[in-house]
C-alpha cells in the first residue's frame, strides 16, 4: 500500500503531469459552458437566451407536456403546431414576430421533431413535415417507425443480411410505446459532447500514466528499483495499482465533474425517457441514462485499453515519449485516417470505437457472431475489457524480467 | 554467510564482459579494481541480480540468488555507478520510498531513514529535494539507501566517481565506517579508494580476475621491481617508450621518474617500495600514451 501511494505520488511529482491535470481542468471548464451553450430559449419578446436561464425556461415549456406519448397527445401536438402556425405572428412578414410564433413552439418541438422524423425519408429530416401532416395522422408515429424501417430495409439502399434485417425489425417493435416524456435537452447537450470531453480526459490520462514504468529507466533509478526486495513482484503490481488508480479515478471523476456541471446547469430530467426521442433511428431500445452509463463504459473501457497500451510501451521501449504517443495511435489515428482513405469494415471494432459509442447508438452497427446479431456496442466493450484484463499480466511480466545493463 | 561465483559468465553477443569467474566470499570488503571496460559493472550487476549470467551461478549459502529471488533481494544494499532518483522527491521521501520496496515496515521505515540521514550527514537537507543536492550529498543519499535494509551484502559501484578529494576521503571513512559485519563489494578504478579499506582486492581485466589477494599480497606478487631516477628532459620521451612509468616529477632540467621494470634502467637508478597503483599500471597500463597508465 505504501510503495502504491508512493508511485502515485512520483506520477504527480513531475511538473509536467500537475500541468496536464490543470490543463484537464481548463478543458472541463470549456468544454463545460460549450456544453451549456447548446440548449437554446427564445422568450415571448423573440430574444436568444442560452445556458442554464435558457435551459430553466426551456425546461418549464416542455414539461408542460410531460407524461406517455399517446396518439391523443400526439394528435394534440399536431393540433398544437397547425393553431401556432395559422396565429397572426407566424404569418407576418415580420422575423420578429416569426420568433415569437417559433417560441411558442418551443414546448413541443421535441413532439414535433417525432413527428417529423416519422414522417420523412429515412435518411432526410423534413423539418416541416408535421405541417403537411393531418391531425389523424399525427397518431400513427409508432406505426410508422416500424413500417418506414421494413420500407427501407426493402429499398436496398444498403445491404443487409436476412438475419440482420430480422434483428433490426425485432428490435423496432420491442420498444415499449406509448414514450414516456419529459424535457431532455440536458442529457442530448450531454451525450453529444461527451465522447468530445472523454477523448481528451484518456488522452490526458495516458500522458499521465506513460512514464510509470520507462521514469525508473529514464532517470537510471532503474538499478535501484530491481535489486529491491519487492523489485520484481510487489514494487511492479504497485506500479500497475497507480496505472489503474489513476486512469480509474481520473476517468470516473472528471467525467462525474462534466456530467454533474452540465445537468446541474441544464437540468437531470428525461432520465428515463427512449433514446429515440434524440436519436429516432438507434436500434437501441433504452433511455438517455442507460444511453448515458453504455458512453461511460466504452469510453471507460477504450481509456483503460488506451492507457494499459501505453504503459505497455512505456515498459516494454523504455521511452516515456513513445508511450505518450501510443494513446494517438490507438484513439486518434484511426478516425483521421478514415477521413483520408476508405478504411474496411474492420474498422468498426477498432478501439477508437468505444470512444464512439454515442455514434453508434445511432447508427445500425452490427455484427454477427456465431449465427447472433448484436449491436457493435454490445460485443466491443466486453472484449476490450478482456484484452485489457490479458494485457496486464503480460506488462507485469514484461517489467518484472527486465534487466538492467 | 558465504557468496560464491562458479564459472560465472556474462556475453553480450561476441563479447564477453565477465569470463568464467570462481570466487567465493564471505564477510569483509573486497575492492574490485580494474580500468573502464574491465566487467566489473556487469559482474556487480549480476550480483545484483540486475543481469541474467550466460553461464555459470552466484551462489548464496549453496543457493541460486536467481532463484531466491526477493529473499536474496532483501539482504542486498546496491549503490550503483549512475546513481538514479526520483528529482521531485525530497531525500526524506526517497528513502522513505526506496525503504518501502525494499519491504520495510513504515514504522520502522521512518526511524531507519532518520538514523541514515544523520550518519550520511543529511541532516539539513533532508527536506530538500533530490534534484537540489551536490554530487557529493547525492552520493551520501545513495549510501543511505543501500544501507537501509542493513544490508548482509552491501555492493558499492564506484562510489566516489566526480568526487573532490574533501568528499572522497569523506566518503570512505564512510564506507569503513559501514563495512562491519557484512560483506561489502567496491568497485573502482582509482587505486586508492580500496587501498586502505579492502581486506582483499581483485585486479580484473578483460572479464577475469588477473590477481586477487591483499594489498600487500599483489604487490608482491608484481614480479617487476620499481625504480626512481632522475633523467635529463632529452631523455624522458625515451624512456616513456621504453618503460612502464608510474609517476613522473618534473623539474627544470629533467625529470624524477618512477619506473617498473625487471632491470635496473639506468646507472643512477634506486629501487623503491612499490604501492598498489604501481601494480595497477603493471597489469592495466601500457607503455607512454595509455590512458589507464596517466593514474
Amino acid at each position: 500500500m505504501k510503495v502504491l501511494q508512493f508511485e502515485i505520488k512520483k506520477i504527480f511529482s513531475k511538473f509536467k503531469n500537475r500541468m496536464a491535470v490543470l490543463i484537464l481542468l481548463v478543458i472541463l471548464v470549456a468544454v463545460s459552458m460549450l456544453t451549456m451553450n447548446r440548449v437554446e430559449y427564445i422568450d415571448s419578446d423573440g430574444n436568444h437566451v442560452s445556458g442554464m436561464p435558457g435551459a430553466k425556461s426551456l425546461r418549464a415549456e416542455k414539461n408542460k407536456w410531460k407524461g406517455n406519448l399517446t396518439e391523443d397527445v400526439l394528435k394534440e401536438v399536431a393540433r398544437e403546431n397547425a393553431s401556432i402556425n395559422n396565429s397572426t405572428e407566424a404569418l407576418s412578414d415580420d422575423n420578429e414576430q416569426q420568433d415569437k410564433a417559433y417560441a411558442r413552439k418551443q414546448g413541443i418541438s421535441s413532439i414535433a421533431e417525432l413527428i417529423n422524423n416519422a414522417f420523412s425519408e429515412w435518411r432526410d429530416y423534413n423539418y416541416y413535415a408535421i405541417d403537411n401532416v393531418s391531425i389523424e395522422e399525427a397518431g400513427s408515429v409508432y406505426e410508422r417507425r416500424v413500417s418506414n424501417l421494413k420500407k427501407y430495409l426493402d429499398s436496398g439502399e444498403e445491404i443487409f443480411t436476412d438475419l440482420e434485417k430480422e434483428f433490426l425489425i425485432q428490435r423496432y417493435e420491442e420498444l415499449k410505446t406509448p414514450f414516456y416524456y419529459e424535457y431532455t435537452d440536458g442529457w442530448s447537450a450531454l451525450l453529444q459532447n461527451v465522447s468530445t470531453f472523454i477523448l481528451i480526459l484518456a488522452l490526458i490520462i495516458g500522458f499521465l500514466v506513460s512514464g510509470i514504468f520507462s521514469d525508473e529507466f529514464q532517470t537510471n533509478a532503474d538499478a535501484i528499483f530491481f535489486s529491491s526486495k519487492l523489485g520484481r513482484n510487489r514494487a511492479v503490481l504497485a506500479k500497475m495499482g497507480a496505472g489503474f488508480a489513476v486512469t480509474t479515478v481520473f476517468y470516473v471523476v472528471f467525467l462525474l465533474l462534466y456530467t454533474a456541471i452540465v445537468l446541474a446547469a441544464l437540468g437531470a430530467d428525461g432520465a428515463n425517457c427512449p433514446i429515440q426521442m434524440d436519436m429516432w433511428r438507434s436500434a437501441y431500445n433504452i433511455t438517455f441514462m442507460e444511453a448515458y452509463l453504455l458512453i461511460a463504459a466504452g469510453g471507460y473501457v477504450g481509456t483503460m485499453f488506451a492507457s494499459t497500451l501505453s504503459m505497455l510501451a512505456s515498459a516494454a521501449m523504455r521511452s516515456t515519449a513513445t508511450a505518450i504517443i501510443v494513446p494517438f495511435i490507438v484513439l486518434c489515428a484511426f478516425p483521421f485516417l478514415s477521413r483520408v482513405i476508405t478504411l474496411p469494415g474492420i474498422c468498426s471494432f477498432f478501439p477508437d470505437q468505444l470512444l464512439e459509442i454515442y455514434i453508434t447508438i445511432k447508427e445500425f452497427n452490427l455484427v454477427q457472431l456465431g449465427g447472433r446479431i448484436m449491436n457493435v456496442a454490445t460485443l466491443i466493450i466486453p472484449a476490450y475489457a478482456l484484452a485489457c484484463l490479458l494485457l496486464w499480466p503480460l506488462l507485469y511480466r514484461i517489467y518484472r524480467k527486465a534487466e538492467v545493463s | 554467510m558465504e557468496l560464491k561465483f562458479e564459472g560465472l559468465t556474462k556475453k553480450f553477443g561476441g563479447f564477453t564482459a565477465v569470463n568464467h569467474i570462481d570466487f567465493t566470499m564471505t564477510n569483509g570488503v573486497y575492492g574490485l579494481l580494474g580500468v573502464n571496460g574491465a566487467g566489473k559493472t556487469t559482474l556487480m550487476r549480476m550480483l545484483c541480480t540486475l543481469l541474467a549470467p550466460t553461464g555459470g551461478a552466484i551462489t548464496y549459502n549453496g543457493k541460486d540468488i536467481f532463484k531466491m529471488d526477493g529473499e536474496y533481494r532483501k539482504l542486498l544494499g546496491y549503490l550503483p555507478q549512475e546513481f538514479g532518483f526520483y528529482p521531485e522527491f525530497t531525500v526524506q521521501d526517497y528513502l522513505l520510498y526506496i525503504a518501502a520496496i525494499k519491504g520495510i515496515r513504515p514504522a520502522v521505515a521512518r526511524k531507519r531513514t532518520k538514523e541514515l540521514i544523520a550518519k550520511v550527514g543529511l541532516s539539513k537537507a533532508a527536506d530538500k529535494k533530490m534534484k537540489k543536492l551536490s554530487g557529493g550529498m547525492k552520493r551520501r543519499a545513495g549510501v543511505a539507501q543501500a544501507m537501509l535494509n542493513n544490508p548482509e551484502i552491501l555492493v558499492l559501484d564506484e562510489p566516489t566517481a566526480g568526487l573532490d578529494p574533501n568528499e572522497r576521503i569523506r566518503f570512505r571513512n564512510l564506507i569503513s565506517e559501514l563495512s562491519e559485519e557484512r560483506l561489502v563489494l567496491l568497485s573502482t578504478h582509482i587505486v586508492s579508494d580500496i587501498e586502505y579499506i579492502a581486506n582483499e582486492i581483485w585486479l580484473m581485466k578483460d572479464g577475469t580476475f588477473v590477481r586477487t589477494g591483499t594489498s600487500d599480497e599483489i604487490i608482491r606478487s608484481m614480479p617487476e621491481s620499481v625504480w626512481q631516477c632522475y633523467v635529463d628532459k632529452g631523455m624522458v620521451s625515451e624512456y616513456m617508450k621504453q618503460y612502464k612509468i608510474s609517476n613522473m616529477k618534473a623539474e627544470s632540467y629533467g625529470a624524477e621518474l618512477r619506473i617498473i621494470s625487471a632491470e635496473k634502467p639506468s646507472e643512477n637508478a634506486r629501487l623503491a617500495e612499490a604501492s598498489l597503483e604501481d601494480v595497477f599500471l603493471y597489469y592495466f597500463g601500457e607503455k607512454a600514451g595509455d590512458e589507464s597508465a596517466a593514474i
